[in-house]
């Protein structure tokens, strides 16, 4: 699923210039970046200089006169590139932190303003790695990553300034291996790189076993499936291990044909560098400068490729990260709109009307942006303020589709949804979702207290509303029945209540909110009967004076609807109040003579 | 396995078991390339000084005979001593540079052969380590997993191996190769020039106390960020798996403030510490700089003198450079060693966590058969507490105390014939699936809890594996493993069969949702492949669960998520199908319980009614309250 997100979208460059807006602002640490760093290489490039001036003057002339001299000038630039260094690290690391920041704010603000389609297609594992773990390799690739190639490469440069001033002849050999070199390295890396990404999938695999095994661990118990379980992740290990060996072996033998590489050219310019010594050309000083960067300098030629490559495989997660960033969000307010009411992160409230409660759809037709059928066709319905409508319908008949719309959480394909006679897109959709109430079959908890979680809605609620909110809908039993009362921890997406539990308190979280439109999606399927009878009077007494929707599996939950719209192959085929279906013996009909009587 | 964890030293010797061989050898080729590095300035001080600057060097006694056996004219001989014979090797310098390269080729080799043996011993090591704590994990009991976070153990399984694996196949290796490096480059200096290696080495001890002194000290901060690091992972996983809530309560700008902060400190945090990274990595530079200064220095004074060689000089400026890197890293390596100790104690909370276990002689087989009638016998049940201790690790502390209000299950005692059907009726949180879970073992009652038997075997004397392979039950939540949805269902099946994957789901009703999907049975689920709905995913365990052909199969809210008309077909094919088993169904739905022969009605934990269809509908309790509410359009 991954890899077609990323098919035929190659960024030109290997993805750099798509960074380059994010790194704008910090142009001029860059650029004092790439100064401070070039000054600091060829510092280094420098110092066996001072052996070889020991050597030819001090050493060979058998005098120390200027040694203080040289100890003094030594001392001095080893400071000088102290605090250059200090200073280098400093700024890129703050580099590699203010785009780490920068991007992920960015990503997670982006992600707020995407429509529902975005997350039903990408699952949650694939965006958390794209906020927390993309940023973090563009940020080290902007600035230790591009600092390693800049510093590596005048690092070369110098040496072989150095070089050829000093001695032409000595110079030429020691060049005659860097192409090899590269030619050997670049090839040998190539081949590294695909081993390593196959080492991170499969490490990427075994995290995910791991999962497997801990959320699943009651099924594995109970389907007695340990075996079979242990013997695929075994299997799974024995790969990584084959993986890891090859990938060691590939590394190794490129490091030590490096190694090697350097020890030949030490021994040729050892060989023809001792000649020249011999017949009186060249110093024992120079010549030991020759020695010092025949070892070093495959070094950098080596980091250089490394960094290169590492630039190749971080190609990918740029191309994620700007997918993420370029994605348009499906159901977005105009510039216009966004003018008047403000945007996701700053509503002009003072601009925003009250939301009276009247819900018309005026001949809606809808498809899902990763469908092909059009599940609403040409549907129109009028529901006055303080109605309730309830959707009935078979499994997966696509009843959501309709409180999707309401909520604006997806748009119409054609016609329009008026809220208070007015098209929903001429207002924000902050606007909208300030004044709704929303249950989800599946109730979300956030990691924190009872108290935490029913506030989310309403951050200035008091404890007496919260209690008052709790009662109606019978969930103070459950609070009062955990440790703490609302301070007790309601657990990892609130794993340490059952999904009952989590409805009620979900239920309660939207009442205290106080919206006008109140959407309940299978609020309580997953509660007793008893407690949902009770929950019916609370949803009677909440519902009063409100419009609301309601998606029910259970027809006793609905009959007393003012608008009941019967749900069959994703097209409503019927509508009325329960008493007008019950008469006309369709298809309502059926589903509650089957579900009150199939079995006698 | 029962006392490897006694200390960090058995389990770590645990772990090594078939892979501390490759370290050792590791470790010896590691010092062969250290004798080898070293090798090659003296080959160049050789040179320098005897064949370019023409001194006079005497053989060795012990290199005499060797040498002239290999090349009579390697020697010059001059009264009783012997010396290399400078004017040859001049004009035959690529002898010298031969010999160079073949020492450089065998330092290759042997640092070649060194990572291949580390790379294989941390192979087999990350491999052992990684199976056992599966193994170990997959055996803990339910409850334990309900005590540990999910993050929290995966962490631990993936983060915390690393540690250990770095920890041996790296700073254990690098340690030991530092020290033997630094011991024979002494030995080798100091056969040049004794006062000149005090002067090397001079502050060799200085950068190593300094950088462990620095890295002890910022090994707080370094916790600090990772565990601000993990709250901001944290926090949006919580917006992504929220993002609906977040929505529909208008909440995105709350959010993006909070994540923002977290961000903000999270990044400052890291800052000031790059702040000190930086400052420590210059200044040692500078130490480092220093003590190549001060070489210098001295070696020119000592050469001035008459007291050292030019070529000597250059063989400790070379040295020198040889010693610099790994004494810089060592203070680091040390200091780093202490996290592994704190990993090895997480990873010891896991494998010291006690697992299911069954005594040898536990009943299977003929010894337990599983057709028989299941009785609960004053069944009472509570849960263990638990709390954290400061590392966040789950810690039983309180023994049951039998009161009232934590008991889950009192005196709960019925009997479920053999072959006929039992339904269970219950509020939210009455005790019905914990009752179930009981009878799998997935806890287990205490002595005074009462018991649980079937065919009169008390269940805690039943092998749990051949219990569990007879009971089939199908999960509140199930849970769906990646792979295609045939692998799914065919889980337990030692070979997937189509044919009895497709009978399996037809009598699920899933057949037809299958054939929707582009690949059918191929079709890709779980984390990675498309998402089910949640009808689909119970539809898929009932699948799961037909295909085992149990003696006894239990549904535990399983057709909840389904419509009443599916509900009603899928049992019509469970009741053709399964003729004979002994079933449980937990629902709310009274009609999906009420053909059942028996019915039991649970609240608070106590059996409230019992009895069928008929019989409860008489007894006008809550059964009767319940149907009429169901009833009542």
């Amino acid at each position: 699923m991954d890899d077609k997100l990323e098919k035929g979208k190659a960024l030109p460059w290997f993805g750099v210039p798509a960074l380059a807006p994010y790194m704008k602002p910090y142009a001029a640490k860059i650029c004092l970046m790439v100064f401070l760093g070039v000054l600091s290489s060829l510092i280094d490039s420098i110092y066996p200089l001072f052996n070889k001036y020991i050597l030819n003057n001090n050493i060979a002339n058998k005098t120390l006169d200027t040694l203080p001299i040289v100890i003094i000038l030594y001392i001095g630039i080893l400071a000088f590139q102290t605090w250059d260094n200090y200073y280098t690290m400093r700024i890129c690391s703050s580099m590699e932190l203010w785009m780490d920041r920068d991007l992920r704010n960015k990503a997670f603000d982006h992600l707020q303003t995407l429509s529902f389609s975005y997350f039903n297609q990408n699952n949650v594992g694939y965006v958390h790695a794209r906020v927390m773990s993309d940023t973090g390799k563009i940020g080290e690739l902007v600035s230790w990553r591009f600092m390693d190639i800049v510093w590596n490469l005048s690092y070369i440069v110098c040496i072989f300034v150095v070089m050829y001033v000093t001695n032409v002849k000595l110079a030429l050999y020691a060049t005659i291996f860097i192409p090899v070199a590269a030619f050997i390295i670049l090839i040998l890396q190539k081949k590294l790189v695909v081993y390593n990404r196959r080492m991170r999938e499969l490490n990427s695999r075994i995290t995910g076993d791991f999962n497997e095994a801990i959320t699943g661990v009651r099924s594995i118990k109970v389907l007695a499936a340990e075996e079979k379980m242990m013997e695929s992740f075994g299997k799974d290990t024995k790969d990584m291990y084959r993986a890891s060996v090859k990938t060691a072996h590939q590394s190794a033998f490129l490091n030590s044909s490096v190694t090697f590489l350097s020890g030949l050219i030490l021994a040729v310019v050892l060989m023809s560098g001792g000649k020249l010594t011999i017949e009186g050309v060249l110093e024992i000083g120079t010549l030991s400068v020759f020695l010092s960067y025949a070892l070093g300098i495959l070094e950098p030629i080596q980091n250089i490729i490394n960094s290169i490559s590492a630039l190749i495989t971080i190609q990918v997660n740029i191309e994620r990260l700007m997918n993420l960033l370029n994605t348009k969000s499906d159901v977005a307010d105009s510039p216009e709109i966004i003018e008047k009411y403000g945007d996701t992160f700053n509503p002009k409230k003072e601009n925003w009307e009250d939301l009276h409660g009247d819900v018309e759809f005026e001949d809606v037709s809808f498809k899902y942006p990763d469908g092909d059928e059009l599940v609403l066709e040409n549907f129109s319905l009028k529901v006055p303020q303080g109605d309730s409508v309830a959707i009935v319908g078979e499994t997966g008949a696509g009843k959501s589709t309709l409180v999707n719309l309401v909520c604006r959480f997806f748009e119409p394909t054609k016609g329009r949804v008026l809220i208070d006679g007015r098209d929903a897109r001429e207002r924000s959709q902050l606007w909208l979702h300030s004044h709704l109430g929303y249950v989800l079959q599946t109730p979300h908890l956030f990691t924190g207290t009872v108290r935490e979680n029913l506030k989310y809605g309403k951050p200035e609620a008091s404890d007496d509303e919260i209690w008052q909110a709790l009662k109606l809908v019978k969930g103070d039993v459950v609070v009062n029945k955990m440790d703490n009362g609302l301070d007790s921890d309601v657990g990892e997406g609130g794993g340490m209540l059952s999904t009952g539990e989590r409805q009620l308190l979900s239920f309660a979280r939207a009442i205290l909110a106080d919206p006008e439109l109140l959407v309940l999606d299978e609020a309580t399927s997953s509660v007793d009967t008893v407690t949902e009878r009770a929950i019916q009077e609370a949803i009677k007494v909440v519902t009063k004076g409100r419009t609301s929707f309601m998606i029910a599996h259970r027809l006793s939950t609905i009959i007393d609807a003012d608008i009941i719209l019967a749900v069959k192959d994703g097209k409503i085929v019927e509508r009325g109040n329960h008493r007008e279906l019950m008469d006309k013996k369709g298809y309502y009909y059926e589903l509650v003579k089957k579900q009150n009587a199939e079995s006698f | 396995m029962n006392n490897v964890g006694k200390n960090r030293k058995t389990l770590l010797l645990y772990f090594l078991r078939g892979s501390k061989r490759y370290f050792i050898i590791s470790v010896i080729f590691a010092m062969l390339v250290s004798v080898l590095d070293l090798i090659n300035p003296k080959i160049i001080s050789f040179a320098v000084d005897c064949v370019l600057s023409k001194k006079k060097q005497k053989v060795p006694e012990f290199a005499v005979n060797l040498l002239s056996e290999i090349n009579e004219k390697f020697i010059v001989s001059e009264g009783d001593a012997y010396y290399f014979n400078s004017e040859y090797f001049g004009s035959r310098l690529y002898l010298i540079a031969g010999l160079i390269a073949t020492v450089a080729f065998f330092a290759v080799l042997c640092r070649y052969f060194f990572k291949q043996f580390n790379a294989r011993g941390e192979g087999k090591l990350v491999q052992r380590m990684r199976n056992l704590l599966y193994e170990h994990i997959i055996h803990l009991p339910v409850s334990w997993h309900n005590a540990n976070q999910t993050g929290d153990i995966i962490q631990r399984s993936t983060s915390d191996v690393e540690t250990i694996r770095n920890f041996v196949a790296e700073q254990l290796t690098n340690l030991i190769r530092v020290v033997v490096l630094i011991i024979l480059s002494v030995i080798f200096m100091a056969g040049i020039n004794v006062p000149l290696t005090f002067v090397a080495i001079i502050l060799v001890p200085v950068i190593i106390l300094y950088s462990l002194f620095f890295h002890n000290k910022i090994a707080a901060s370094f916790q600090k960020v990772d565990t601000m690091e993990g709250r901001l992972s944290a926090m949006v996983q919580e917006n992504l798996t929220g993002v609906r809530v977040v929505r529909a309560f208008g909440r995105e700008a709350y959010e993006k403030k909070r994540f923002e902060q977290s961000n903000e400190k999270y990044m400052n945090t890291w800052i000031h510490l790059m702040k000190l990274l930086s400052a420590f990595w210059a200044t040692s530079d500078f130490v480092s700089g220093l003590q190549v200064l001060l070489i210098a220095s001295f070696g020119a004074v000592f050469c001035v003198k008459g007291t050292l060689s030019p070529g000597d000089y250059i063989a400790f400026i070379s040295y020198n450079a040889m010693l610099t890197w790994p004494v810089r890293m060592l203070g680091r390596v040390i200091s780093d060693m202490s996290k592994a100790g704190i990993s090895i104690d997480r990873i010891r909370y896991i494998m010291n966590s006690k697992v299911e276990e069954d005594a040898e002689n536990a009943l299977k087989g003929d010894d337990a058969p599983m057709n028989q009638d299941i009785v609960f016998d004053n069944v009472s049940f509570e849960f263990d507490r638990v709390e954290k201790n400061a590392e966040g690790e789950a810690v039983v502390v309180s023994v049951k105390k039998h009161d009232e209000q934590a008991e889950v299950l009192k005196n709960v005692s019925f009997t479920i014939p053999a072959g006929k059907t039992v339904g269970i009726l219950g509020g939210t949180g009455s005790g019905k699936s914990t009752l179930v879970h009981l009878l799998d073992r997935l806890f287990d009652l205490t002595e005074d809890e009462g018991k649980i038997t079937i065919g009169g075997k008390d269940i805690r004397g039943i092998n749990r594996k051949w219990l569990r392979e007879n009971i089939g039950i199908v999960l509140q939540e199930p849970y769906l493993f990646s792979g295609t949805l045939a692998e799914n269902i065919a889980i337990t099946q030692k070979e997937q069969k189509m044919d009895r994957v497709k009978a399996a789901a037809k009598i699920a009703s899933l057949d037809e949702a299958v054939e929707k999907f582009g690949k059918g049975y191929e079709t890709y689920v779980g984390e990675r492949g498309v998402t089910l709905s949640g009808g689909q995913k119970q539809r898929t365990a009932i699948a799961q669960t037909v295909i085992r052909n149990t003696p006894i199969m239990i549904f535990d809210d399983s057709l909840s998520a389904v419509d009443a008309e599916t509900d009603v077909k899928i049992r019509k094919a469970l009741e053709e199908k399964a003729k004979g088993t002994t079933t449980i169904i937990i629902a709310h739905r009274i009609s999906t319980l009420m053909n059942a022969d028996k019915i039991i009605v649970l609240e608070n934990g106590r059996v409230a009614e019992e009895g069928t269809h008929d019989e409860l509908l008489q007894k006008k309790g809550i059964y009767n309250k319940v149907f009429n509410l169901q009833h009542a359009v």
